[in-house]
Formats: structure tokens, C-alpha cells, sequence
């Protein structure tokens, strides 16, 4: 399987400053890895690392430079923006348009097929404000792959949503990885469900990631869940 | 006026019409970006900052006058050549729009509260209007016909000028909607898709800027905030989607330019105060048929 992101001895933070550093790891096609750790430990960090929105300070990263697919957090995106889940499906196209071109009827279709997948295409000209927390995460997964990603990345898409949800989300996940051949990398704090999902889980917290999922690890972060 | 009809009232106000009209198509639009993008109050605070630098302009006009050598040495004489007052205010107001928007964004990047940042910059750039007009040797009318909303008497020039500026203002916004949209919705994105964040923040501040420093001279702050604001917050309660939030936006600044004018007509009132007070008739549909939106 081809390798998809490399991390080695890769440092990442804000002004000069280091809040991660040391960090190795590596993402293979057809391959989902989890990132897990308490509130604070530099989880976003690592993820802003990885996509190239903040600059690495030490080690080398090598990421897909087109083929890259990235799901914020849900909350992080504004509800007042009275976005239909088309257009905001849309928008993952934006990136190969230029300002003068539109959005020709193959990029359309692309959209839809892209809702079908993720099991939305009836709800295409719904506002996307008025979507369950599950609903939107999978719309946010629809507009990713509008780019035809290698590597997905996803930034806590399971946060606030039930039980049901969570597995689905992780279902269609696992479908792209293995249908598609895909990457994944998410972040979640629900370790758990990770386990039983991913191929490999990496433990952020003061300022290092771990790798291997590890009884010290699972105890480790129970601990931070439950105090 | 009672003698005089409508059809001579539109005549002898055609162009004072004409540039709300296109007023009321584009600021609604422009303000719908302002809106989602929670900056809403920039369009209180810059237009009163844009004619804070246009009373500056007439304050200095007897000194830029002498400096620059025009218009022979009669800085007065300039004020009787519209197209002279216009290009020398529109300096001023441009500079001060321009100004005022990096010392916002400033503040805002430093963490200062948004609320607390407008209100401020609200607040000195309306005591600097009433300070300059004090000093300023000319101009004192004009300014407070501004401040009134008094725009019956916009002639060609005016006219031109805002025609013009809301040409572009649409042209360049229906060419770059996408990436405004998507800059303005979810930066990191926009980023991941390799689009310039910082060049399309850039071009949005320069049309806002553009936009109000030739509204505020022309049609006066009072009007041009209350296009940038109402129409747009009140399709918003109403849009299910970007598209028709910014279609029903439009179409609202025309209502309330239209309606505006019927108004003022009837009864008399300064047509921009008028325009702005049939723009808040588009608020009651809202709050009577819908509960608030997030």
C-alpha cells in the first residue's frame, strides 16, 4: 500500500514556539489511524500541522498537495451563514474553479453523487443550519470528498453526536478506506470507539505523541475522560 | 410641492433615484457578506469615519488649495464645480474608509471586543464630523445635508460616480462570489484548496471601503447603513439558501428604495430617512412570522 503522509521528527506550534515536537507517524492508503488525547494537548495543533496551516518548525512532513480532504469541526463553522447542504457540498469544488468559471453540470452531479453516498441526497436543498449534529458531520464528509481526496483528514467529526451516529460515521469511514482506498486520519476523544475502528491510535499529550494504543494509554486517557 | 405631480417630482429627482436605485441593488448585497461575516457594524462605524475624513477635506481645502495651486487660488470657487468637490471629497472619504477598516481590523487582531471596537470608532469619527465641520470654512451645508440624508439634489456626477462604483462593486463580487463565500465561511478550507485567504479578505475590505466612501459622499451615511443592514437581515430570516439570502436582499434594497420614495413624496420627508425607514418595514415580516434565527 502506498504511503499517503509521513511524519518524521516533526515539530509544530505557534510563534517560534514548539507545542509539539518530535512527532512521527504515517498514513497508508486504505489505512485509518486515530488521534486521541485530553483537552489541550495539541491534538488541533497536530492536525494544522498535518494540513499545512501552520508552519513546521523542525522534521519534515510530506503530505499529499492536492489530494487532500479535510472535515473541521461542525462547530467551528458559523450557523449564520444560511448555507443550503448543496451549496456547502458545493463548495468543496471551489478549489479547482477559478473566479471566472462556474460550477459546470459535472461538478453538480459530482455533489449530488457525493450526497448520495453519505445518504443526504434528499435533503440537498434543505438549509444545512437545520441538519442534526450526525447529519452535518456527514455533509462536511460529502464536501471533502468533492476534492477526490487521498487523505482524509478529520477534526473530532464524532464530538456531540449519539452513539448511532458515531458508528455510522465510523462505518462510512471504513467504507471509503476500504472501497476507495483512502486514508483517514481522524482525531476523537472517545477511545473506545476508536480502537475498535482504526488501525492504529496515537496518544497527544504534553507536547508528544505516542504511538500504539497501550494499556497505560486507554488508563491514561480514562482518566483524563473521567477526571 | 403640492402644485408639483409625480411625474415632474421624478424629474426634477431623477438622479437622486436613479443612484439609490442602484444603492439599493448593490449595498443590500455587499452588506449580506458583512452580515454572515458578523461585521455588521462596520457599516455603521465607516461611513460616519468616511465623512469624518470628507469634513476634514473641507477643513483643509483653503491649505490644499494654496499647496496645490487650484482652483486659482479660490478654494470656494471649487465647491461650485461638482466635479471638482466630488474628486477632492472622494480622496478624503476613500482615505478615511481605508484607514478606519485597517485600524478595525488592527484592534480586532489584538483582541480588542468587536462591539466595543464600533462603538468607539462610531463614537470619535461622529465628534470629529461636529469638530471639523466647526473649523472648516466651506462645506458646512453639505456636510449636514449628509448627515440628514438629504439627496434629492444629486446631479449627474453623483449620479455617474455611484453608477460607476456599484458597477464594479457587482462585477467584481459576481466574479469572486465562490471564493468570498468560502473565505468567509471556513478560512481553513479555503486554505486547504489553495486560495489566497489574505488576497480575497483584501479585495472584500477594498469594495466595502470603495463602496462606503463614495456612498457616504453621495447619498450620506444614514442611508447607505441602513441598505447595508436591513435588506440583508431581513432576507436572512427568510433564506434557505446563500443564493436566495442574497436575492431577496437585492430585492429588499429596491423595496425600500422605491417605498422610500413614495414616502418621501407623500409626506414630505428627506428621501434618504424615508428609504431607511421603509427599509425597517422589511424587519416586520420577520419578527411577526418567524421566531429568530441563531
Amino acid at each position: 500500500m502506498s504511503r499517503l503522509l509521513k511524519l518524521d521528527g516533526a515539530a509544530f506550534g505557534y510563534g517560534g514556539r514548539p507545542l509539539l515536537q518530535g512527532v512521527n507517524l504515517e498514513v497508508h492508503a486504505g489505512g485509518m489511524l486515530g488521534i486521541i488525547g485530553p483537552n489541550g494537548s495539541g491534538k488541533t495543533t497536530l492536525i494544522r500541522g498535518i494540513l499545512g496551516l501552520i508552519p513546521t518548525l523542525s522534521g519534515t512532513v510530506t503530505r499529499p498537495e492536492r489530494d487532500l480532504g479535510y472535515v473541521p469541526q461542525r462547530e467551528s463553522l458559523d450557523a449564520i451563514f444560511p448555507l443550503s447542504v448543496e451549496e456547502v457540498v458545493q463548495m468543496g469544488a471551489y478549489g479547482r474553479l477559478s473566479g471566472l468559471r462556474l460550477l459546470s453540470r459535472a461538478e453538480r452531479r459530482l455533489a449530488h453523487s457525493q450526497l448520495t453516498r453519505v445518504g443526504l441526497a434528499e435533503r440537498a436543498r434543505e438549509p444545512f443550519s437545520r441538519l442534526s449534529g450526525g447529519q452535518r458531520q456527514r455533509v462536511l464528509i460529502a464536501r471533502a470528498l468533492m476534492s477526490t481526496p487521498r487523505l482524509l483528514v478529520l477534526d473530532e467529526p464524532t464530538s456531540g453526536v449519539d452513539h448511532d451516529t458515531e458508528l455510522r460515521l465510523l462505518e462510512l469511514l471504513r467504507t471509503l478506506c476500504a472501497e476507495d482506498g483512502m486514508g483517514v486520519l481522524l482525531v476523537s476523544h472517545h477511545l473506545a470507539l476508536l480502537r475498535q475502528n482504526v488501525s492504529e491510535v496515537l496518544l497527544v499529550d504534553s507536547g508528544k505523541v505516542e504511538r500504539g494504543a497501550s494499556h497505560a494509554m486507554i488508563e491514561r486517557m480514562e482518566h483524563c475522560q473521567h477526571g | 410641492m403640492d402644485e408639483i405631480s409625480w411625474l415632474e417630482r421624478i424629474e426634477l429627482f431623477r438622479w437622486a433615484l436613479l443612484a439609490a436605485l442602484c444603492a439599493g441593488l448593490v449595498c443590500p448585497w455587499i452588506g449580506s457578506f458583512l452580515l454572515v461575516r458578523r461585521t455588521s457594524f462596520q457599516g455603521i462605524a465607516l461611513p460616519q469615519i468616511s465623512l469624518a475624513g470628507v469634513a476634514l477635506g473641507f477643513c483643509l481645502l483653503p491649505w490644499c488649495s494654496r499647496v496645490l495651486g487650484w482652483p486659482s487660488g479660490n478654494p470656494e470657487a471649487m465647491l461650485t464645480d461638482p466635479h471638482m468637490a466630488m474628486n477632492y471629497s472622494l480622496v478624503w472619504g476613500g482615505l478615511f474608509s481605508l484607514a478606519g477598516l485597517g485600524l478595525l481590523l488592527f484592534f480586532g487582531r489584538r483582541g480588542e471586543g468587536e462591539t466595543a471596537r464600533i462603538a468607539a470608532a462610531f463614537a470619535l469619527a461622529n465628534a470629529a464630523i461636529y469638530i471639523f465641520a466647526r473649523y472648516a470654512p466651506f462645506g458646512r451645508n453639505e456636510i449636514e445635508e449628509l448627515l440628514h440624508g438629504e439627496i434629492q439634489f444629486l446631479g449627474l456626477h453623483e449620479f455617474e460616480m455611484v453608477a460607476v462604483t456599484c458597477a464594479c462593486v457587482a462585477v467584481l463580487l459576481g466574479l469572486f462570489h465562490k471564493d468570498l463565500l468560502l473565505v468567509s465561511y471556513d478560512s481553513d478550507s479555503a486554505r486547504i484548496l489553495k486560495k489566497s485567504v489574505l488576497g480575497f479578505e483584501a479585495l472584500l475590505l477594498v469594495l466595502v471601503a470603495l463602496l462606503v466612501s463614495v456612498g457616504t459622499m453621495t447619498l450620506g451615511p444614514t442611508l447607505l447603513f441602513g441598505l447595508l443592514v436591513l435588506p440583508p437581515l431581513s432576507a436572512r430570516r427568510f433564506a434557505r439558501s446563500m443564493r436566495q439570502f442574497q436575492l431577496l436582499s437585492a430585492a429588499g434594497g429596491l423595496f425600500s428604495v422605491v417605498a422610500g420614495v413614495v414616502l418621501s413624496f407623500e409626506l414630505d420627508l428627506p428621501l434618504g430617512a424615508a428609504i431607511v425607514a421603509a427599509g425597517g418595514l422589511l424587519l416586520l415580516p420577520g419578527f411577526v412570522l418567524r421566531t429568530p434565527r441563531a
